[in-house]
């Protein structure tokens, strides 16, 4: 890459990169934040009647709080759903087969082929059926972002089981006289906790930027009421659209951090 | 001393493989193994990678299961059960200590695990480190000590169970030189003091000669010869054990006609498995460079090259017949000599056994 691209090329190919990422962005915040008719949003008027009333007006509904209340607890949830599935399989693979690993891994990866549509009208269409009051709850969201949340929640918690080496740790504790499951309960988990929190982070970022779902089965979650606000209050609604992503960023960023400090780059995570 | 070295060893016992196979999948990784361990004894498997010493120690330690054979402690048939109930120590090559506990809590962890009371485990860990030289690492956690160190907790660890047997597997080979063989004396002065019958994988033949009351060479999953390390290097069993431990040169032997092996014109004494049955009269024999003698001759071998170790010097001759031949030789005898002049070479007298191949 470096060989072929040059140095000043891949300076370009970064620049370029940035822009596509920067611009949209800078005028979503020209939009939300400037008290300047669209018309008027040129060059010119660039440092012109900035202000935060878009974000302000934005904050002072309460629908918004509700929905992110709701978003708040479906997350919760799920990133108890997602662990309690899939730490179990994760340690044992690890630990006791690790020649199945291809094929957990292949197994997480299946929710990103199969698109949310499809996912949500098979699923409905079976649970018509079987308990038709399922998918009227909100709560139902939980399993179909559990489900979604798979690759992320496997690929952190396979890289901090492998950092650790899980597999001797556990030949260890059993030598001195541990059950396998108290192994894994006094020595595997007390070491994966920076696996778990990244996993519970990357699982909430992503159930609070769900939107197909959410929109497919008519629930009020953060992302459809974004979108719904928006329509009604153009600017509050690119306000408040880019506030959450800010601290969406901000909040992975953490996460990126903490992962760091225990010694997992974001390298190994496999993202 | 602590009473923690010197009560009687009373749970250490003799160990006995007896038959013992073990493959995975199509992988041969012991093909029939037997080996008995006398208490209190310090027996090495040394081989090389593949040989099948780690699959023994696993199967030891209870990972495995083997196909077939049984593995008994003090005449205690063990060989079905787990790990937890054997109550051996075992000290892996990355240490494996528990990252989230300090020395003392890692050191601790078996004890614990027995719901041993809380005094006593003070008492023997704070013994234990004493007797590793770790008192004043004590409440580090294992990124912040050394790698000595952590094979040190390790060691503790394995040990403060009072185990019945130690299993180590290629302990020293994570650790640079100076280190290895320091630790290599405290292993040795610790597992005498404590009398446990212990095992030891070792892919380093000098480790295992300096360490070992015998020394179990195997090769493609079977055992070549168990012996004191004095013995294998005197009487190897066969070619392979000979090359393993140590340097060896392949020189022809030939039968005289009275029926006895002469090799560099010499009449020897040959050992190892082929030299009882064997009916050819024309061998290649294995023949130790301290055992090679040379005196200045007109002709005969070449002096290739000298290389001056200390008390001895390392020839690289050229033999007429033979080909390249190495020859260790003390180094005042051997002062004069020049690369380029000529020796004679034969098999020194009274310089041992050499065995056929």
């Amino acid at each position: 890459m470096t060989g072929r691209l040059g140095r000043s090329g891949r300076w370009v190919f970064l620049v370029l990169l940035g822009l596509y990422f920067l611009v949209p962005q800078l005028a979503m915040a020209r939009f939300a934040f400037q008290n300047v008719p669209v018309v008027l949003l040129g060059p010119d008027t660039f440092f012109s009647k900035w202000s935060f009333d878009a974000l302000g007006q934005a904050l002072a509904e309460p629908a918004l709080w509700q929905a992110t209340g709701v978003s708040a607890v479906l997350a919760v949830l799920t990133v108890a759903l997602t662990l309690v599935l899939l730490v179990p399989p994760t340690i044992y693979v690890e630990v006791r087969a690790p020649r199945l690993r291809p094929w957990l891994s292949a197994a997480t990866l299946v929710p990103w082929v199969i698109p949310p549509i499809a996912l949500v009208v098979g699923v409905a269409a079976t649970f018509r059926a079987v308990a038709p009051g399922f998918l009227a709850s909100t709560a139902s969201l939980v399993p179909f972002y559990a489900v979604w949340a798979l690759p992320f929640t496997y690929r952190a918690l396979d890289a901090g089981l492998r950092a650790i080496n899980a597999r001797t740790l556990v030949e260890a504790a059993t030598s001195l006289g541990s059950s396998t499951a108290g192994a894994v309960v006094r020595v595997l988990l007390p070491n994966l906790t920076a696996s778990l929190v990244a996993a519970g982070g990357l699982t909430t970022a992503l159930v609070l930027g769900e939107f197909a779902f959410a929109s497919l089965l008519l629930k009020q979650t953060l992302p459809t009421y974004l979108v719904d606000f928006q329509r009604s209050q153009a600017r509050a609604g690119m306000a408040l659209a880019l506030a959450v992503m800010v601290l969406t960023a901000l909040a992975l960023a953490a996460v990126v951090r903490l992962l760091r400090r225990r010694g997992l780059g974001t390298t190994t995570l496999g993202l | 001393m602590s009473d923690l070295m010197t009560a009687p060893a009373t749970t250490t016992a003799g160990v006995e493989l007896i038959g013992v196979r073990k493959t995975f999948g199509s992988t041969v990784a012991l093909e029939h193994l037997d080996l008995r361990i006398e208490p209190g004894e310090l027996v090495c498997l040394l081989g090389p990678s593949g040989c099948g010493k780690t699959t023994a120690l696993r199967l030891l330690a209870g990972f495995e299961q083997p196909d077939a054979g049984t593995i008994t402690i003090g005449g205690k048939d063990i060989t079905t059960v787990p790990p937890r109930r054997r109550g051996f120590g075992m000290v892996f090559q990355d240490y494996s200590l528990f990252p989230h506990l300090t020395a003392r809590a890692n050191i601790a962890y078996g004890l614990r695990v027995r719901r041993t009371d809380a005094a006593t485990i003070t008492r023997t860990v704070d013994e234990l480190l004493e007797v590793t030289r770790l008192a004043e690492h004590a409440d580090k956690f294992p990124h912040q000590l050394s790698g000595g160190q952590k094979q040190r907790v390790a060691l503790a660890r394995a040990i403060a169970t009072r185990p019945g047997l130690l299993l180590l597997d290629e302990p020293l080979s994570a650790l640079d030189a100076q280190v290895r063989e320091h630790l290599r004396d405290e292993i040795r002065r610790i597992q005498r003091e404590l009398g446990v019958t212990t095992v030891l994988v070792t892919h380093d033949q000098g480790e295992a000669m300096a360490i070992a009351d015998r020394v179990a060479v195997m090769n493609t999953g079977r055992m070549e010869q168990i012996a004191t390390p004095r013995e294998l290097y005197r009487r190897p069993a066969t070619a392979f054990v000979a090359g393993f431990v140590g340097t060896v040169n392949r020189v022809r032997a030939r039968r005289g006609p009275d029926g006895s092996w002469w090799v560099l014109g010499v009449p020897v004494e040959v050992v190892g498995d082929l030299a009882a049955t064997d009916a050819a009269d024309d061998r290649l024999a294995v023949v130790r460079p301290e055992q090679v003698e040379v005196s200045p001759a007109p002709a005969g071998a070449r002096v290739v090259a000298l290389s001056f170790l200390g008390a001895v010097t390392r020839l690289t001759l050229d033999h007429p017949d033979e080909g390249p031949l190495l020859a260790d030789v003390l180094s005042e005898s051997s002062d004069a000599l020049r690369v380029g002049e000529h020796v004679q070479v034969a098999v020194r007298p009274g310089a041992g056994a050499v065995v056929l191949a």
